[in-house]
């Protein structure tokens, strides 16, 4: 009996709601951000994003500030989009009792712009030494890298041709190009796969004219010691363009960061929210109910805390603790409480004058069983609205703590993406797909829940007071 | 004031009952120490019989409400004393006023502003079980809930129980909210305007229901209304209060064929009755203006700035007309009422 | 325009005038095809039980029934003309509080609390007529005095007049552009009976005065008696029985077996009863009217023809309709 109640309400409600074209936007909104959540796990392409989003290293094979992929469709010159080459031409021989492995990448650059960086990794053990050469689609061909190098514990060989095959590259432009030209060039700022991916001829240092076609890479592990392993190579071309919303200067797939952000934006908005409008509105229907002198203190303690400025305070209080994002909460609940105090006082007070009230105290009633099972039941459509505006609330709140510098540092939210990016001056280089993205899901997610409050608030209101 | 009605026993006795609401103060007169109160009861004394239906009848104002809350213990008394079944009740402690709630229940005048409108007529029957009988078992509770919905005639009760209350007419509201005040089995029931919001045609049937479980359970009726045809029917003993005072108190028929009151005398011609005859003739209605405001109290007897009868003893500050019995179940609070 | 032609005693003739509701739960025929005229000079009680379209008839008149019902037919007849299909803004200009005007159920909540009385009434005055400042000062004046208010009272606000001087304040208002007819909505239900008696007289006074005709709309049967020469019962937005102040209070009785019922149930304060009357049952929903007669689930004296087929309204006697198979034999 009581579920089919509940479903009649239900059914009711949604009826109702329907009508309201802003809420059923909200709603499409919010579905969105949770199926985003649900399949987080299938959409991210850097499963551990979540706990190494700080970590350097976790992000090093990506470009760095790369725009996203799409907007090649948008420009005339088409950038090398990232690929990671993974199935190579493998070989093994063995040449007066070293050991040799063979690793042929065949690379079809197709692109006006040249990949930010090539390189090849590897795994295994021991001090191999590295040959790398470079065969263009011309004939040329290029030892970019003849090196050893030592593995160590972590097992791990990786080798970047930006890095290391600088003057290789210089080498290879000055056969074509004026000495006076490849004399003047600062090594430290050629980006060799520049020079790799052009035309050789002269002038090519300045206008650099892509050459199109098949590109073979090798690299040649000889294993100086008997037990040196190398296996699984593979070459990662990092493009100058990369994923869905593109790179932070700090390499990292912006993407991840904003689907990784979601979970925390809605734990964040619904947690603050639902904890504070509860607080908020018992307090406010207990201050009305009490009425005379303590609602007199009930009210002047809700005015200090009205007046004291929610921002200052966190910032020291995030400053003087090591700000997580539980303590944030927390820090919130205790100042957004305040916010629905003064509504619900009012309207405690009409419904504090019902005759059933009177009622129910006539009958001896006490005041517990008044407030909670007479006053709150009434009030809470008005606070699953006010909720559904707080969300939020609370969601700005903390992008702008973390703005400052102040959030939570094992999680990504998109507050901590915005505030990275202004410290980087994102904003002044141009790296407009790290500010946009962020700034943009906040406002939607804030939108969605304002859009879902309004249209409960304009549902349940007029009941309410045409009871 | 007393009447020796039989050899019943008082269930109920009111003594100089005083409530006084004070006004907020100005700033002038928060300097002088000043207090202005609307005095909604001032002064009022009358038994209530076991088992009678007494009726307190009067004009919007004048503080049968008042009266009514006071007997409840809604309202703390500002003074005079209150005295429910032989035990002083005038100010209680927490427990025993638990314990007087059960013994004194109310009928408001709006059956369905009383009831929460999210509560079913089952869980508003079952509050004031929930109250006071917090171990009763839950099949228990529903027999009660049924047993009392049956005594008011709501019937089948296993089909009300699971109402709402807007889902009933106003008559069987009304009836739900005289099974709740039932159902704890009270002494008495304070009834503040019971009928006054329900349509014409089934008012007297709440009335007989009313009386009938009156009859049945041996209860006392404390009947506040406005209206002074049903108060005729309904009572067994009537009171007219005026200003927050009670100016004429007795048998029903005796007070209404036989008014001595100049107040109760002008109500009474005020009154629209549906005979022929009576339209396109202006009435006469002898007392001019309105009820005066319970703060500005006209001193001497408080009716005489309306009273066509007034003299000068009427008017001397501090003397007011106390209730007079004048033999025959009747009594009347006028300095003059043998002259007019 | 074509005038409408009316009998010369009637001002006002309303014909098969059909108010209905579209609510979300069906069509709820408020008034369903009702017809009735009001003479000049006289007093027209409407009286039935809650929910039976006597205040829906009554803002009908006026042609301002409550969102959402609308006028779903019929014709409302002043002097000569049909207001229903005229447009709300001509309506507000020249037909309502000019030609017909209203007092409102509980009007004494119906003046704005931060308003003094002048500013009140000067609203409806300036929005009606070309008329100077002074002009409409003293015709609010002259009003007042006919309701029994002085001119200071002008100067004050609603708070701070009595119950029954707020109710004066209205009924000035609603005589002041001097209409025909006034439609009066429980004007005395809130009120004190003392208070009650002094207003109902005042309204008698003013039709002798002014040769108003007035539509007393009241639940209360016992009012009516005092107040109008003519009785409409209405039940579940049907009209059960017309007849005048003699016809339905006098030693005969009322013809239709609900007014009977409803005139027993009224409680006579100068008759000793045992037993108060009353009618088991609870008025038809709207949404589903009952078959036939609309009363006949709780008449005492319905018969099988009844259930079937819906009574006309047919005059048994000069001035006397009624709806009823039984009875109209």
């Amino acid at each position: 009996m009581k579920i089919i109640d509940l479903k009649n309400a239900l059914s009711d409600f949604w009826k109702e709601f329907r009508k309201v074209k802003s809420g059923i936007f909200g709603l499409f909104l919010f579905a969105l951000f949770l199926i985003l959540i649900i399949f987080e796990p299938a959409l991210l392409q850097f499963p551990e994003a979540n706990n190494r989003w700080r970590d350097i290293s976790y992000w090093e094979n990506n470009p760095k500030s790369a725009p996203p992929e799409w907007t090649n469709f948008f420009s005339s010159k088409k950038s090398s989009t990232s690929s990671v080459l993974e199935s190579p031409e493998e070989k093994d021989s063995n040449m007066g009792g070293l050991r040799m492995k063979e690793y042929t990448f065949i690379y079809n650059y197709d692109f006006d712009l040249p990949p930010q960086d090539i390189i090849f990794m590897a795994e295994g053990n021991g001090d191999p030494m590295v040959l790398l050469s470079f065969t263009r689609p011309d004939g040329e061909s290029i030892d970019l890298i003849q090196k050893n190098y030592t593995l160590g514990d972590a097992g791990r060989l990786r080798i970047s041709t930006e890095k290391d095959s600088k003057l290789e590259a210089i080498d290879f432009a000055s056969g074509y190009e004026e000495y006076s030209v490849t004399d003047k060039l600062d090594p430290s700022l050629v980006n060799p796969n520049e020079i790799l991916f052009s035309k050789a001829e002269k002038g090519m240092i300045k206008s650099k004219i892509p050459l199109k076609g098949e590109y073979i890479l090798k690299a040649t592990v000889i294993m100086q010691n008997e037990n040196d392993i190398v296996k699984n190579g593979k070459l990662i071309i990092t493009g100058r363009v990369f994923g869905v919303l593109g790179t932070d200067s700090y390499k990292r797939d912006l993407w991840t960061g904003v689907l990784a952000g979601i979970k925390w934006a809605l734990l964040i908005g619904i947690l603050t929210a639902i904890i504070s409008v509860s607080l908020g509105v018992v307090y406010g229907v207990i201050s009305a109910y009490l009425g005379g002198f303590w609602d007199t203190v009930m009210m002047r303690i809700f005015e200090i805390f009205v007046s004291v400025p929610l921002l200052p305070v966190l910032i020291v209080m995030s400053a003087v603790f090591k700000p997580s994002i539980w303590t944030l909460i927390l820090m919130m609940c205790i100042f957004f409480w305040v916010g629905p105090v003064r509504t619900v006082r009012s309207m405690a007070m009409q419904i504090r004058e019902e005759t059933y009230i009177e009622a129910s105290r006539a009958l001896g009633a006490s005041h517990a069983r008044i407030i909670f099972k007479h006053m709150i039941p009434l009030l809470i459509p008005y606070s699953f609205a006010s909720m559904a505006i707080y969300i939020p609330g609370a969601i700005v709140y903390e992008a702008t703590v973390s703005l400052l510098g102040l959030g939570d540092a094992n999680i990504v939210t998109w507050g901590q993406i915005l505030s990275d990016a202004l410290n980087s001056g994102a904003v002044l280089n141009g790296i407009w797909w790290w500010v946009v993205p962020p700034g943009l899901s906040i406002a939607l997610m804030g939108m969605a829940f304002a859009f879902i409050g309004f249209a409960m608030d304009k549902i349940l209101h007029p009941k309410l007071r045409t009871r | 004031m007393n009447y020796e009605n039989g050899k019943k026993e008082n269930i109920y006795e009111i003594k100089n009952l005083q409530k006084w609401f004070p006004v907020r103060r100005t700033m002038k007169e928060y300097l002088n120490k000043e207090q202005r109160y609307i005095k909604a009861v001032d002064g009022i004394t009358f038994n209530i019989k076991r088992g009678e239906i007494f009726g307190l009848v009067g004009e919007s104002g004048c503080g049968k409400t008042t009266t009514g809350k006071l007997l409840m213990k809604l309202l703390e008394p500002t003074g005079g004393e209150l005295v429910f079944n032989g035990k002083e009740v005038t100010h209680l402690n927490h427990s025993s006023l638990e314990d007087y709630r059960t013994k004194v229940q109310m009928i408001f005048q709006d059956p369905y502003a009383s009831m929460n409108p999210r509560f079913k007529i089952r869980d508003v029957l079952e509050e004031p079980l929930l109250i006071h009988m917090k171990n009763e078992e839950r099949i228990k509770r529903t027999e009660r809930i049924k047993k009392a919905l049956a005594e008011v005639r709501l019937q089948p009760p296993e089909e009300f129980m699971e109402r709402f209350p807007h889902m009933l007419s106003g008559g069987q509201r009304q009836r739900a909210a005289t099974a709740r005040s039932l159902i704890l089995n009270p002494d008495m029931i304070v009834a503040d305007e019971p009928v006054s919001m329900i349509d014409l045609s089934t008012r007297a049937e709440i009335l007989h229901m009313m009386k009938s479980v009156q009859r049945d359970l041996g209860l006392t009726y404390l009947y506040i209304t406005h209206d002074l045809s049903t108060a005729r029917y309904f009572t067994d003993t009537i009171a007219v209060m005026y200003l927050g005072r009670i100016v004429e108190m007795g048998d029903p028929d005796e007070v209404i064929d036989n008014p001595l009151h100049p107040y109760t005398k002008a109500l009474i011609t005020a009154v629209c009755e549906p005979v022929a005859g009576k339209v396109n003739r202006i009435k006469e209605v002898p007392i001019k203006g309105e009820v005066p405001s319970a703060m500005r109290i006209p001193s001497g007897c408080r009716f005489h700035p309306r009273c066509p009868y007034a003299e000068e003893k009427c008017m001397i500050p501090g003397i007011q007309p106390e209730l007079e019995d004048t033999g025959r179940r009747h009594s009347v609070a006028c300095f003059r009422f043998k002259e007019i | 325009m074509d005038k409408i032609k009316m009998d010369e005693k009637n001002v006002l003739e309303v014909k098969n005038l059909k108010l209905y509701y579209n609510t979300s739960m069906g069509q709820v025929k408020a008034v369903d095809d009702i017809s009735f005229f009001l003479r000049k000079g006289e007093t027209l009680g409407l009286v039935g039980e809650s929910g039976c379209g006597k205040t829906t008839t009554g803002t009908a008149l006026l042609n301002m029934p409550t969102p959402p019902g609308y006028i779903a037919g019929g014709q409302i007849i002043i002097d000569g003309e049909d207001i229903v299909p005229i447009p709300e803004k001509e309506i507000r200009k020249r037909i309502r509080w000019e030609k017909i005007s209203m007092i409102f159920q509980g009007a004494m909540n119906c003046l704005t609390p931060v308003y003094t009385i002048e500013k009140i009434m000067m609203e409806t005055l300036r929005e009606h007529r070309d008329m100077t400042k002074d002009e409409a000062y003293d015709r609010m004046v002259k009003y007042l005095n006919l309701v029994g208010l002085p001119e200071h009272i002008l100067k004050k606000y609603p708070h701070e007049l009595s119950g029954g001087m707020k109710q004066r304040v209205v009924i000035a208002t609603g005589l002041f552009l001097e209409p025909k007819v006034i439609v009066c909505d429980e004007p005395t239900t809130a009120l004190d009976v003392v208070v009650q008696a002094q207003i109902i007289n005042l309204l008698k006074d003013l039709k002798e005065k002014l040769d108003l005709s007035f539509i007393f709309i009241t639940h209360d049967l016992a009012t009516e008696a005092e107040v109008s020469d003519r009785i409409q019962v209405m039940y579940a937005g049907k009209i059960a029985e017309i007849g005048t102040n003699l016809q339905v209070y006098g030693p005969q009785g009322p013809a239709h077996p609900y007014t009977r019922r409803l005139l027993s149930a009224t409680p006579k304060l100068h008759e000793k009863v045992e037993e108060l009357a009353f009618i088991p049952g609870t008025p038809p929903d709207l949404l589903e009217p009952p078959t036939g007669c609309r009363f006949h689930l709780r008449c005492d004296v319905s018969m099988p023809q009844c259930r079937l087929e819906e009574p006309p309204l047919v005059e048994i006697e000069p001035d006397h309709y009624i709806s009823c198979w039984r009875c109209s034999r």
